[in-house]
């Protein structure tokens, strides 16, 4: 079965923050020094003439400026990664274009220039608006900062912003958890991502294990957050994200679509497939900024995907979207048959994890719950291809 | 003959008799010292770790003694534990006399005294040596007491050795000569020649130690196996120096093997009697037992490809474990393994070391069981080895279960918690003595106690000290009842025990306790309960997991999600699915590890 045309993304990242979070297993740093604005600026545009060679006519759908904390960068450093995007790829009429942004580092007037920038929506890492809450968290920020943020986006016009909460925090019980909810929506945003707190490997968390509730009473969190979100209009369409009619974020569903971005900056990642070769290529860059600097104008690490794990890493994202996904989409992204992943989709719905409705498949209420469950069903029986993995994609 | 010296050496587990079997080995020149390895005679990896000796070998050594005159000494050596008490009376059958070692620092041992018994019991001149007197713990004159008041035999004389060090083992080789008797036996009487040991070569067949007791055996001889009425030809016959040395025969008192073409281990068992074909001997020698596994366990293959694999390795153990039972077994719960005998819990636990380690096999082994004598209604008596066959309580007039006398060896200060273990195990005693530095008590106990963890509960009461071998003794009725696990509802036939009734509520409580201990957390919540027919006696209940999904994913690299759900994905491999539910290989064994109060 052809790869037919895969919509294309663009993924920013910008690795510094005014200080990194214990919980944060991302790609960032505290920044100790000056913010090396114009240096890392000029790196991205030499990564992004490189890069978008390998792309050349297709059409970007979307742009996300992630981090780190993009926010910490000028408008004006913003407007010319945004110029250099439009000088070397074709950007679509209604392409969406997002920024992170830290309530801690949003200064008067300031998203009104993202905007004249090309920005037209916003995530805000809002987390929780209980002080207490965000001091446990290691966050910057006041509950006061991100209201009087959230004052400025609806001021800038730019409604379509996203608030980013956390649950399941030390601390944190259901009313606490509710009263973030209540909130949250008073700040009117367009979409609400509602993560729980998990420790993972490598963060300061993982090395001294905060006091969280036990996992019955984060479980009890969830369904009344889910019911207060859908009575405001919220409805839940991933595993943590929840929007209002046609405001789910177009960048995101890209990635859960399987579809292709290019990835700029230190540590990004990217994926692209070439209908021509039949091949699907996954790059990534050197997660070290200094090291990413002197080194943005090379070519990125790149592996192709085995067909073997393609079904693995399209349901990994598309069974996250509570609507999940038809075989033709299945087929049209990974260029394989139904075959290919069929068998185990059968095997999961005598589980109660999956089910399906005509040719669409999508995880159950449980299925989404259990999607670790799910997932693992789908990987190759040798993680041989694991290993291959870690070995050329570590910089 | 009047030069040869059959002998064994009796010794507890670590008291030395392997290093004093090497030092003798080398004295008499049996080796050159480069060609000496530490302890020769125990020849298998597996004896050498665990210290014990598993299948006897002999070695034949010439010695010239200070009278000038040179003797054959031929050392015959016995198993080491308890669960190969049969093996042991075989080899001391072959031997004339004994040394007796014992530890100059632990003192008497209750294994060394029951083979002890049996040497003296088959008319053997003991020998005691004192070893590890080079040791600063070393106290000769109580352990010499202790020799004499436990065992009642003469020890003022022993000889103390250094088997380490080599101090005084000439002096042993003298004793040796001198007490203990040259064979006794007729040349000119028909063949009598008694299977100390049978082993399989791959090469050769069946290779079997013998002891001419009366006539001689020749190569080319059409020898007659007594118990089986097979025949066959005798193509080899040699002795171990411990180089192997062929011979052209086998002399009435010799001790050496004999290859004749036979292709399975059964051909030729152990205390057996070899005759000739043509001039046989009127009647066996004495003391010929069929073994009898007394302890059952299912094991099954982890991946069920593994059966014919499974089958096959087992096949090549009890090429050489006469003892070894098997047979096909099919559980609801394990799919389809193999019901296996073993003599007791040392030997199951050998079994399936080698099978795990020698055969790359990832085997679960359900609860271990002892063989109840089952007298159905109608008069009939079966024999169950596994509690799922056990038949319906209705159909059933009465249990008997296997009762064996134990014999213990302690010292007076830990008396008090080994009688308490003793009767907490249902154990009556029959004779409690005290004896110096040493109390000995016989006990009889339902060997299904001793099955569970009586060894390694003696252990920790008496700080090591309490000593313990034992007999199957009879069959005796008692108040028995089945007990079931049920998970969500479904009975698990694997994990199915057979428990005394006073004790069911308390085993129904523990075993579910531990089964929620040893169950992960999965997508629901899992019943374990524990049954008598359909009465449900103990629940406990592995709650839910809630979740398990990753907050976050988006479009970075996939490599960390990735590894994150491999190793889910691995630890799922490693259990058994019943049903919806997982259960982790160790939950089987759960069994094992309760009715300890630790």
């Amino acid at each position: 079965m052809p790869l037919a045309d895969v919509p294309l993304s663009l993924y920013v990242h910008f690795p510094w923050c005014v200080r990194k979070c214990p919980y944060c297993d991302f790609n960032s740093y505290t920044l100790r020094d000056e913010l090396p604005e114009e240096r890392y600026v000029a790196a991205l545009e030499a990564d992004l003439e490189l890069q978008a060679r390998e792309v050349a006519g297709r059409e970007v759908i979307s742009i996300f400026m992630g981090g780190g904390t993009p926010s910490l960068f000028s408008p004006e450093a913003i407007a010319r990664v945004l110029a250099a995007a439009r000088r070397h790829l074709r950007l679509a009429d209604d392409v969406e274009v997002t920024l992170e942004a830290n309530p801690g580092t949003i200064e008067r007037g300031r998203f009104a220039e993202y905007r004249a920038a090309g920005v037209n929506r916003v995530s805000l890492g809002a987390q929780s608006f209980d002080a207490a809450r965000l001091e446990a968290l290691g966050r910057i920020h006041s509950p006061r900062e991100t209201v009087r943020a959230a004052e400025e986006l609806h001021a800038a016009g730019l409604t379509n912003f996203n608030l980013d909460l956390m649950y399941g925090l030390p601390g944190q019980d259901l009313p606490g958890a509710l009263r973030d909810i209540e909130q949250a929506l008073a700040l009117e945003p367009a979409h609400v991502s509602h993560y729980q707190l998990t420790i993972e490997p490598g963060t300061v968390f993982a090395g001294v294990r905060p006091s969280l509730p036990t996992d019955e009473e984060i479980a009890d969190m969830l369904p009344p957050v889910q019911e207060r979100l859908a009575a405001a209009g919220f409805a839940q369409y991933e595993v943590s994200a929840y929007a209002r009619p046609t405001r789910r974020c177009r960048h995101n569903l890209n990635y859960w679509t399987f579809g292709d971005y290019l990835g700029i900056g230190a540590g990004a990642h990217g994926k692209l497939t070439s209908a021509a070769s039949g091949t699907i290529v996954r790059t990534s860059r050197i997660r070290e900024p200094r090291r990413y600097l002197s080194s943005s104008a090379e070519p990125p690490v790149r592996r192709e995907v085995q067909p073997a794990e393609l079904p693995f890493e399209f349901a990994m994202n598309a069974l996250r979207l509570t609507e999940g996904f038809s075989m033709g989409l299945f087929s049209r992204r990974t260029g394989l048959g139904a075959a290919a992943i069929e068998p185990t989709l059968s095997v999961l719905e005598t589980r109660g994890l999956v089910a399906r409705d005509g040719d669409r498949w999508y995880p159950t209420v449980v299925g989404l719950r259990f999607l670790n469950d799910a997932l693992i069903e789908f990987l190759p029986d040798t993680p041989e291809s694991a290993g291959k993995l870690r070995l050329s994609s570590a910089p | 003959m009047r030069h040869i010296r059959n002998f064994s050496i009796i010794a507890h587990v670590d008291h030395g008799k392997s290093t004093l079997a090497d030092r003798l080995i080398q004295l008499c020149g049996g080796l050159e010292a480069r060609e000496m390895q530490d302890q020769v005679l125990d020849s298998m990896e597996l004896e050498r770790e665990r210290g014990i000796t598993i299948k006897a070998q002999s070695v034949t050594l010439y010695y010239t003694a200070r009278d000038g005159e040179r003797y054959q000494l031929n050392m015959i050596d016995t198993p080491g534990h308890v669960d190969f008490s049969y093996e042991v009376s075989r080899s001391l059958a072959a031997c004339d006399g004994a040394l007796l070692v014992v530890d100059a620092s632990q003192g008497v041992e209750a294994q060394s005294v029951a083979n002890c018994y049996t040497a003296i019991e088959q008319g053997l001149e003991v020998v005691p040596v004192i070893n590890k007197i080079d040791l600063p713990s070393a106290d000769p004159e109580r352990v010499i007491r202790e020799i004499e008041e436990i065992i009642g035999i003469e020890a003022k004389d022993a000889v103390r050795v250094s088997a380490k060090t080599g101090e005084n083992v000439p002096e042993l080789l003298e004793t040796l000569i001198r007490r203990i008797p040259p064979p006794k036996g007729d040349p000119d009487a028909p063949l009598q020649a008694l299977i100390i040991d049978s082993w399989f070569d791959n090469y050769v067949g069946v290779v079997s130690l013998v002891r001419v007791v009366n006539g001689s055996l020749k190569v080319g001889d059409k020898i007659r196996v007594m118990s089986t009425g097979r025949t066959y030809n005798v193509d080899r016959l040699g002795r171990f120096t411990p180089k192997s040395v062929a011979e052209r025969e086998l002399a009435t008192g010799d001790v050496g093997f004999v290859i004749a073409g036979i292709k399975e281990i059964d051909g030729a068992p152990v205390g057996d009697t070899i005759t000739h074909e043509r001039r046989p001997c009127e009647s066996p020698l004495p003391g010929f037992k069929q073994i009898k596994p007394r302890v059952f366990a299912g094991l099954f293959p982890v991946n069920s490809e593994d059966y014919e694999s499974f089958r096959d390795a087992l096949a090549k153990l009890r090429l050489n474990d006469s003892a070894l039972h098997y047979e096909p077994e099919v559980s609801g719960a394990l799919g389809f393994g193999f019901r296996c005998g073993f003599l007791g819990l040392l030997h199951m636990d050998i079994v399936q070391e080698r099978l795990e380690r020698e055969y790359h096999l990832d085997l679960v082994t359900s609860a271990p069981t002892v063989v109840y004598e089952v007298v159905r209604t109608d008069g009939s008596v079966a024999y169950v080895d596994n509690p799922a066959k056990l038949p319906p309580q209705n159909e059933i007039e009465e249990i008997r279960e296997p009762i064996i006398i134990a014999n213990i060896l302690v010292p007076p200060d830990h008396v008090g918690a080994v009688l308490k273990l003793c009767n907490e195990k249902r154990g009556v005693q029959k004779k409690m003595q005290y004896l110096g530095t040493q109390v000995s008590l016989q006990y009889e106990l339902p060997l299904a106690e001793v099955v569970l963890d009586f060894f390694d509960r003696l252990k920790s009461v008496s700080r090591g000290f309490a000593s313990f071998d034992y007999e199957f003794s009879h069959f005796q009725k008692a108040p028995l009842v089945k007990l079931d696990v049920l998970i969500n509802g479904d009975r698990v036939d694997a994990l199915s025990i057979i428990v005394h009734r006073e004790n069911a509520y308390q085993r129904g409580r523990e075993l579910v306790d531990k089964m929620q201990e040893l169950i992960p957390r999965q997508m629901f919540e899992v019943a374990v309960q524990a049954a008598i027919g359909s009465q449900i006696i103990a629940r406990a209940t592995v709650k839910p997991l809630r979740k398990n999904v990753l907050a976050k994913c988006y479009g970075g690299d996939v490599t960390r999600k990735r590894k994150l759900l491999e190793k889910q994905k691995e630890g799922k491999k490693r259990m058994k699915q019943l049903g919806q539910v997982e259960i982790p290989q160790e939950a089987f064994l759960a069994v094992l590890q309760v009715g300890r109060k630790s």
